[in-house]
């Protein structure tokens, strides 16, 4: 158990700096996750902390130690690769065993050990079948029990859960999030899929261009996107945002879609966003604009109800059981607890006072 | 009219169909005759040797006599097996772990460097064989196992780092990273992940380099007098004054040829056998 911290690392590969000058804590025993769009960074980050890449500047500190002049074996870590990186010619048990083998444990010890870790992911029955006779989930619980079978300090785990299907994937997410639990290892896990990132991050740091965007729990970034960028990323569908001007705590967008803020001190340009499930539909007049249908696609547990209010396409989402025909005439009304005003210039959040 | 075009253009696939395999034939006759004639001079007797009659009576006694003195052929026999093993069991480890710095690794000039080494290849052998000799001479090699075997790594570790290289390359790099950190130094990674699964191209290359040495013909023809004579400067020694003795000419060619049937053999076999199967994806 240790904790990770970040001081002003940096990477550059000639021109292209793919991290710039981060800095990050990760407490003993939290699950971080990274989270951004392929290109931000996530993955190099990761990558040197393990010690698999150098970083052109800064620190890296596990437990308080600087490690960037340790080789990965030296760093006490753990990896669980995208592609898995199994040993193609070996076991499973040896694969899980490999380093434990390299620690010179030997025999009855090694072999308990394999088949304690091998236990925790449900392999037992696989030990002695080879990487290429087990299916995608299979491999991938291979890859975690290696990781667990010496207790590292930290976890590292790069988009561990992409190649595999939808239905797995939920699985293995429930089963990554109960190992940390029960294991309370510190944890970086990279990925681009902010589902993950909302179900098993203690605290998230969206990532874009190289820079932490915003870094706290799943719920604040939902609830209080820091910018722009983070308030688009999170959600699923992602958040309305609608430009337009802002004065005197009231915002106004073209073909006169218009919301009250809270927000005083602010006036200019700026973007309001408002997640689906904050818009309400109901029958015409009686919110706060009305809008014309634009389409209704029913997802199953809901109906997500696209409307266009003035230039502006917003997307509401209400209950499974609504109905209406495209083209006709609804009124939406805004949760304004629930509003979010970033300004156009800055893209940075304005908080309602 | 439709009909006798089709016809006509069925005609002109017959004939080229015709003409592809009369060509394949002549190929196949032009490079399996010379083997066939050795095979079957091996075993004839020397009244026979110039009957072109496929009907004679076998005989091993070429073999017994080429074995015996003053020929003595199972000397050139070992010292052939020593130099092209030798060589093989230096070059090989010393190309992998040159060839995967140079798959792996990010260094000044590499490019440069990499072209370089299989550029000491472009100058023609006749050239360097007189200072090789004088060198060899000076340092009191000449005429053993050594000098052949330090030859020979000169000309077959360049080719196997580019062979060794092209396989490398195309091994996905994940494993080894996990490998790194699982707890495994550099050494441990190329013996216990990387050897293992690039093992097919290693013994490729392993039998390339086996089969290059085993032909050398030039330097072992300068740099051998007695001792270390290999087995192609050793048939040499069948063109004595009483003329050409072709029957034990065959008779070395065969015994030359057998581990290069052999060794392609096993080549075929691990050739196609993928190993990097279920590592990654």
């Amino acid at each position: 158990m240790a904790d990770v911290s970040l001081r002003n690392l940096t990477k550059a590969w000639g021109g292209f700096t793919a991290v710039r000058d981060q800095s990050l804590e990760i407490r003993d025993g939290e699950f971080m996750v990274l989270l951004g769009p392929s290109g931000c960074g996530k993955t190099t980050t990761m990558r040197m902390i393990a010690g698999l890449e150098e970083p052109t500047a800064g620190d890296i500190l596990i437990g308080g130690q600087r490690v960037n002049d340790l080789p990965p074996r030296d760093r006490d870590i753990a990896m669980v690769f995208q592609s898995y990186g199994l040993y193609p010619h070996m076991t499973v048990e040896d694969n899980i065993g490999y380093p434990l083998k390299l620690r010179g444990i030997k025999g009855a010890e090694r072999a308990a050990q394999v088949r304690a870790a091998a236990a925790k992911v449900e392999l037992e029955p696989l030990l002695h079948r080879r990487p290429k006779e087990l299916s995608g989930g299979q491999r991938q619980r291979v890859a975690l029990a290696r990781a667990i079978v010496r207790r590292p300090t930290v976890f590292l785990m790069d988009e561990p859960l992409s190649n595999l299907d939808a239905k797995l994937r939920v699985s293995t997410r429930a089963e990554i999030k109960h190992l940390q639990h029960e294991l309370g290892v510190t944890t970086v896990y990279v990925t681009h899929d902010q589902i993950e990132a909302m179900t098993l991050a203690h605290r998230v740091a969206v990532m874009q261009g190289g820079e932490i965007r915003q870094l706290d729990t799943p719920e604040v970034i939902y609830d209080r996107p820091a910018d722009l960028f983070v308030a688009g990323f999170i959600g699923s569908p992602p958040m309305n945002l609608v430009d337009g001007d802002h004065a005197d705590g009231r915002f106004t967008a073209a073909g006169g879609f218009h919301a009250t803020t809270g927000v005083a001190r602010h006036g200019g340009r700026a973007v309001l966003g408002v997640r689906p499930e904050d818009v309400t539909v109901g029958p015409a007049g009686s919110g706060d604009l009305d809008a014309s249908i634009y389409a209704v696609e029913l997802t199953g547990d809901a109906v997500l109800v696209t409307v266009q209010a003035g230039a502006a396409r917003i997307i509401a989402k209400a209950d499974r059981a609504w109905r209406a025909e495209i083209g006709s005439t609804v009124a939406l009304r805004l949760d304004a607890s629930r509003l979010h005003l970033f300004d156009a210039a800055s893209t940075k959040r304005l908080q309602p006072e | 009219m439709n009909g006798t075009r089709a016809t006509a253009a069925r005609r002109r696939k017959l004939v080229m169909k015709g003409l592809e395999s009369a060509i394949l034939l002549l190929a196949l006759f032009l490079i399996l005759f010379p083997i066939v004639w050795m095979a079957l001079t091996a075993f004839k007797r020397p009244v026979d040797l110039f009957e072109l009659t496929l009907l004679f009576t076998p005989t091993l006694d070429n073999f017994r006599t080429i074995f015996a003195a003053p020929w003595n052929i199972g000397a050139a026999l070992w010292n052939s097996t020593v130099v092209a093993g030798l060589t093989v069991l230096i070059s090989i480890p010393c190309s992998t772990l040159a060839a995967y710095a140079f798959s792996r690794f990010e260094m000044r000039f590499k490019g440069a460097l990499f072209f370089t080494i299989l550029a000491t290849q472009f100058i023609p052998a006749v050239v360097v064989v007189l200072p090789f000799y004088l060198l060899f001479r000076d340092l009191g090699l000449l005429d053993t196992h050594l000098a052949l075997v330090i030859v020979n790594l000169a000309i077959v570790t360049p080719f196997a780092v580019w062979m060794l290289k092209g396989f490398l390359d195309a091994v996905p790099t994940e494993s080894e990273e996990a490998a790194l950190v699982d707890g495994a130094t550099r050494l441990r990674v190329i013996l216990d992940i990387v050897v293992p699964m690039v093992w097919p191209g290693v013994l490729v290359t392993a039998v390339f380099c086996f089969i290059l040495t085993w032909n050398e013909f030039l330097f072992a023809l300068i740099l051998t007098r007695d001792n270390a004579v290999t087995l192609p400067v050793g048939i040499t020694r069948f063109r004595t004054e009483r003329g050409d003795l072709w029957e034990l000419i065959a008779a070395a060619g065969i015994l030359i040829s057998i581990p290069m049937f052999l060794l392609s053999s096993v080549i075929q076999r691990h050739f196609v056998r993928g190993m990097t199967g279920g590592a990654v994806k």
